[in-house]
């Protein structure tokens, strides 16, 4: 398992875990992203800006700050 | 709330979905929209006749899911259970259908007939995903109607479908939780109170208790019923227990795996040879190198574009009306009618020739800005440097809308989830140069002394919110986790979309502010003959003449200036007795770029003061009013002893 923010842009992984607490839980949960989704990691802001998440059934994208990306737990989509 | 004669069609989505889009297709365009989640802040109600029948029809501000997490959708919901609603129209966005579903899911469980508006058809196609809309209405056990609201297909069915649902209201089926969730839905439902009153039916309201968050509601209704909260507790313990995941995540996984499923079941995707031309050209615009040099490129754009197509124009306007006033001056001389009649010609002369033609550049610039879709990717860039300012990306888009006007800009904080990302925000909105003080800006600074003048007063008043910012975020410390905004799919702004937004706004501007204008300019003239505005000159001199070495005559403007930030310009011309084109004898430029940073910064518009009251309060607004004031002085001070 490694964070969000450790992988390289255009990396296909799996949410695995989402650490953070309950409100920005619940908030990635109504944007349409849960455990078990596959996402396509994409381009991030320079200087410690915010990580682009695109879920791969969805369609659907999200940028999120690099403090929440550090909590999303994601590990590659065989494992 | 409603008539409740009129049957009541209330649309409801998610965020960016088209919904506004829609209802105006049919309210005949009452409602901004913008390609960026959460563009309708307030709920819009219309009353229209279709096929002969009156009905009400409301916008609801997009919102995610029933479990509210910002203001716009608290609205949403607080109308959604309020108005009682005989049909609910559910936009859905067919390029995002997979999450889009989730909301409807949540929707069918109030059990109010409804109809699924399946919009973004042309964007689903160009993404490779084709949804069966039959198989769709199957899985649902609702109508689903096809729209593309953007070229108004789709507008006639869906207005037929919901009028056929209103004769034949039918309940939509209810669609089964796995049986260990739906036995723990049906426990609550049974064991709550009898004097309780439910939101749509018992069912309904014992999902809502078990997903709720720790909001003021289900306290107070712990409190009135102190053995439901025991019950509560208790079934979700047992949810709990089977998944070893909270209550609310339980319910939020089922559904998203059911939506997902729905949507697989009922759609098919294309795998593209290519990626679609949108996703290409957001690796430009989101590039961590180009992406900024983009921003930065799009930020000149703007600014000489609208400096471009206005200077000229100003010029243009200008000549008839000075050619008009001194032909009048001739003939009234002296007279009371002749100081109102000029007053008069000035109003309209400066709201026809020195505003318009910075304004409707501007707002068609805001427009194709918002509309492709720019707003989110600038969110996404300039987020790293509001962090270091104490704020996130999401404010970046109600401090565009400011440059616009700083009224709904403030509105638009309602997306912003934490109430201090608001204040802090509305707080910094009022120093945005609006279209009124950008047209003050270029008219001013930027016809006498150069566009490059002018846009080195933008970068300086962008700085100075930078500063602001930084200042006040000292005193308000930050709780927000950061940022999570959604990227809405880059669109191609339709011209139509764009040529209704410019006329929209136009007509805000024709009603609202040129009456003031031409009001104060008749004002100021019987001041004038009078000799009234001796005296508030007088009073205002030591401000004026003393701290910001400006000519006494232009106190009296100022004081308009709080209505509108224009009325200070075109009052200025005629407090000093002179025409555009003479200005420069009249005044020095170290005089214009005072009176500029004065006037743009000295307090925020009334309609902008009244905004901040409503939106966040007496203090706010106050603490809004009196920062101005100190900042703008002491700016003005600064400026004239570098200058």
């Amino acid at each position: 398992m490694t964070p969000l923010d450790k992988t390289v842009s255009g990396q296909k992984v799996r949410i695995v875990d989402i650490a953070g607490g309950e409100a920005v839980r619940r908030r990635l949960f109504a944007l349409g992203f849960q455990p078990g989704d596959m996402i396509e990691s994409g381009s991030r802001g320079i200087w410690g800006g915010p990580v682009v998440l695109r879920n791969l059934r969805t369609g659907v994208s999200v940028a999120v700050g690099r403090g929440i990306a550090r909590k999303i737990l994601v590990a590659s989509g065989h494992e | 709330m409603s008539d409740p004669r009129n049957p009541v069609v209330l649309f409801i989505g998610q965020p960016n979905c088209g919904k506004s889009t829609l209802f105006n297709a049919i309210a005949g365009h009452k409602v901004q929209t913008a390609n960026f989640p959460g563009s309708t802040v307030q709920h819009s109600h219309s009353r229209v006749t279709i096929a002969g029948r009156i009905v009400d029809i409301i916008d609801l501000p997009g919102t995610y899911s029933l479990n509210p997490s910002d203001p716009a959708e608290k609205v949403a919901l607080s109308h959604l259970f309020q108005e009682k609603p005989d049909v609910l129209i559910n936009v859905v966005d067919a390029s995002l259908l997979g999450r889009s579903l989730e909301l409807t899911l949540e929707l069918l469980e109030m059990e109010v007939p409804t109809v699924v508006a399946l919009n973004m058809l042309d964007l689903a196609e160009r993404k490779g995903i084709s949804t069966d809309p039959g198989k769709l209405q199957a899985a649902l056990g609702v109508p689903v109607v096809p729209t593309i609201a953007a070229h108004g297909r789709g507008i006639k069915e869906l207005v037929e479908a919901a009028l056929a649902v209103l004769d034949a209201p039918a309940r939509p089926p209810r669609l089964r939780w796995s049986r260990a969730v739906e036995e723990k839905i049906a426990e609550l439902a049974d064991r709550l109170p009898e004097d309780l009153s439910v939101v749509a039916n018992k069912r309904f309201t014992a999902v809502r208790m078990i997903e709720s968050g720790p909001t003021f509601c289900v306290d107070f209704l712990r409190e009135i019923h102190p053995g439901l909260r025991d019950t509560l507790d208790e079934i979700r313990t047992k949810l709990e227990a089977g998944r070893g995941l909270p209550a609310y995540e339980v319910m939020a996984a089922e559904r998203h795996h059911r939506s997902m499923k729905i949507f697989e079941e009922t759609s098919t995707v294309r795998r593209r040879a290519r990626r679609p031309w949108s996703e290409r050209l957001d690796d430009v615009l989101m590039h961590p190198v180009l992406g900024y040099v983009v921003l930065f490129g799009v930020f000149l754009a703007f600014f000489f574009v609208i400096f471009k197509a206005g200077a000229p124009l100003e010029g243009v306007f200008l000549k008839p009306f000075e050619s008009a006033r001194s032909a009048l001056g001739a003939r009234l001389g002296q007279s009371l009618w002749g100081y109102l009649a000029d007053g008069l010609l000035q109003g309209i002369g400066g709201g026809i020739a020195i505003v318009l033609p910075y304004f409707i550049p501007l707002l068609v610039m805001m427009a194709l800005l918002e509309d492709a879709g720019y707003l989110a990717r600038a969110g996404f860039l300039l987020d790293t440097f509001m962090h270091r300012l104490g704020l996130h990306g999401k404010s970046v888009s109600p401090f565009v809308l400011g440059f616009g006007c700083n009224v709904p800009a403030i509105a638009a904080t309602r997306i912003l989830e934490s109430r201090r990302d608001r204040i802090l925000t509305s707080l910094l909105i009022p120093f945005i140069p609006c279209s009124a003080r950008t047209t003050i800006i270029l008219a001013l600074v930027g016809f006498y002394l150069g566009p490059l003048w002018a846009l080195g007063f933008y970068v300086a008043n962008l700085l100075l919110i930078a500063v602001l910012s930084r200042v006040l975020s000292l005193f308000f410390p930050s709780d927000s986790p950061g940022l999570l905004l959604e990227i809405p799919a880059l669109k191609i702004p339709t011209p139509k979309s764009i040529a209704y937004k410019v006329y929209f706004q136009l007509k805000a501007f024709v009603r609202l502010a040129w009456p003031l204008l031409i009001g104060g300019s008749i004002v100021l003239s019987a001041l004038q003959y009078f000799r009234w505005d001796k005296a508030l000159n007088v009073v205002l001199g030591p401000l004026v003449a003393g701290l910001l070495g400006l000519p006494r005559e232009l106190g009296v403007t100022l004081v308009f200036g709080f209505l509108r930030k224009e009325l200070s310009l075109v009052m200025m011309l005629q407090a000093l007795g002179t025409s555009f084109q003479d200005l420069g004898r009249m005044i020095t430029r170290e005089q214009m770029i005072v009176f500029t940073v004065f006037v743009s910064l000295f307090i925020p518009c009334l309609s902008t003061l009244a905004m901040l009251w409503k939106e966040s309060g007496r203090k706010v607004a106050l603490l809004s009013a009196g920062l101005s004031i100190t900042v703008a002085i002491a700016l003005s001070v600064l400026v004239r002893m570098i200058v």
